[in-house]
């Protein structure tokens, strides 16, 4: 009987409990609102799920934009133009193909070389007529060219890992490397014996912008292609695929014309394997030693 | 002249998602794009808000700036549109965009991006009103036709405002008046100024 009255006491307490939180939870509701937030303060945090950084990096993005492509035309430009003067005013520099011929790429070697030639120069026409996309009108044409892009980057890798591979052990700079550029490089005319075992410096200056330049380009292009950063980021890879891009076009251009015009018999030489005597004596001399 | 503007009520939107459905049925937009979408901040616990968005067709927009091949373009009215024959797909209004609103469909060759696709406030696009192309590339045209875009149409509790920017910011601030509390749009001083 007692045990039985204070059950009931105990049972109006939690019943009293319940009425009254519950009445005064009610009570703040109500005077608070449902939303625990104010809409401004709603407003900011949506602020910060859309758009987290766009202040700080769209006004310097859009600006870059705008701008890096300006640079591009004279380097296209340019460089080229530099070197009509150089071919007019000191000309190629040639050598007596007769004597002893020296084995300089082997087979394998001068497919991976041609292969990559293939690709990167697909790259870097197809990259400049997206650069100049407007100048094309845009358009199926200018797409079709960034899906040549895309294909040719990964064509590029796959035959560049191998030559590089082969090339980088001659391809560290050596303390002889500075007579080189101090004697004219190639653009001099003169046949005096350059200081340069089988690649010279800026042989080996290519070699690293086109390889280790073409594997932080295919890495930037990729991020750039997927889209799938944040917004932020990818204007960063934007930025730096564009800039080293204006090195590369520029670095390539200077490739061409010295295995083309400046340097005759040079593309011979990657077509047969073979350098004449007195090329390697004159351009590599250290060869022969 | 007016210009068109979109307003989310975020204290009437409930996460229904049919702005979203009318959107990509209405118009025709395939899967993988979405040119509206619902964000919900706080789901489950109290201040629990959610918001519709789409492209707010700034006054100012950087992704106009930023387009290399100015396929990009503003009308009269201020609705921003793309001219999809001329986009090039290079993806820098999606990053230059404080909505993240650009949308790309993935292509077959090598996950290549096809051109841009986004909100068009159901004005159609640069090809003649009510053609085939205007309908295949850029969906309905119902600015042309004197109605509002089918996003705010469907809404059910009309949280989502769509038209000329004074008399939708006058709705809202009626709006919260009555309700006695103040908003910030996110995006205001880009896409309201």
């Amino acid at each position: 009987m007692k045990t039985s009255r204070w059950m009931e006491v105990v049972n109006l307490c939690l019943l009293s409990c319940l009425l009254g939180g519950g009445l005064a939870y009610g009570a703040e509701m109500l005077l608070r609102g449902f939303g625990a937030i104010s809409t401004v303060q709603a407003f900011k945090e949506f602020g910060v799920v859309v758009s987290p950084h766009w202040q700080e990096y769209s006004e310097d993005f859009i600006s870059f934009v705008n701008g890096v492509g300006r640079l591009y035309l004279p380097v296209i430009v340019g460089v080229p133009l530099v070197f009509l003067i150089h071919f007019v005013a000191i000309g190629p520099k040639g050598f007596e193909h007769r004597g002893r011929r020296i084995s300089f790429y082997g087979l394998f070697t001068r497919f991976l070389h041609w292969m990559c030639a293939l690709f990167f120069s697909l790259v870097v026409v197809s990259g400049l007529m997206v650069v100049f996309a407007k100048a094309l009108g845009g358009g199926s044409l200018v797409l079709s060219a960034r899906t040549i892009h895309l294909f040719c980057a990964y064509g590029f890798m796959v035959f560049a890992a191998p030559l590089f591979l082969i090339w980088v052990k001659d391809m560290f700079p050596a303390p002889y490397d500075i007579k080189w550029l101090l004697c004219g490089g190639y653009l001099s005319k003169r046949k005096v014996e350059v200081p340069a075992g089988k690649f010279n410096l800026g042989q080996k200056m290519w070699f690293w912008l086109a390889f280790v330049g073409g594997a932080v380009m295919f890495y930037t292009g990729y991020v750039v292609s997927g889209l799938s950063l944040p917004q932020a980021q990818i204007a960063g890879y934007v930025k730096i695929h564009l800039i080293l891009g204006l090195f590369i076009v520029a670095l390539f251009i200077t490739h061409l014309y010295m295995s083309l015009f400046a340097v005759k018999g040079s593309l011979r030489s990657m077509i047969s394997g073979y350098k004449w005597e007195e090329e390697v004596r004159v351009l590599h001399s250290r060869m022969l030693k | 002249m007016a210009r068109m503007k979109f307003l989310c009520d975020i204290e009437r939107c409930i996460d229904c998602k049919g702005c979203v459905i009318a959107c990509k049925e209405g118009n025709g937009v395939p899967v993988g794009i979405n040119r509206r979408r619902v964000i919900t901040i706080n789901q489950g616990k109290p201040g629990e808000r959610s918001i519709s968005i789409a492209c707010m067709h700034c006054s100012d927009a950087p992704c106009i700036a930023v387009c290399p091949v100015s396929a990009l373009y503003q009308r009269d009215d201020g609705i921003v549109l793309v001219n999809k024959d001329v986009c090039i797909g290079c993806g820098y209004c999606f990053i230059a965009c404080p909505f993240g609103v650009p949308q790309f469909p993935k292509g077959d060759t090598f996950g290549k991006r096809g051109v841009m696709d986004k909100c068009t406030f159901c004005a159609g696009g640069p090809a003649p009103n009510f053609s085939e192309k205007e309908r295949r590339l850029y969906g309905q045209n119902r600015i042309a036709e004197g109605k509002v875009p089918l996003c705010a149409a469907m809404c059910s509790t009309k949280a989502l405002l769509a038209g000329d920017g004074d008399k939708i910011a006058r709705i809202f601030q009626e709006r919260v008046a009555r309700r006695g509390t103040g908003a910030k749009a996110p995006g205001w001083s880009t896409a309201y100024k």
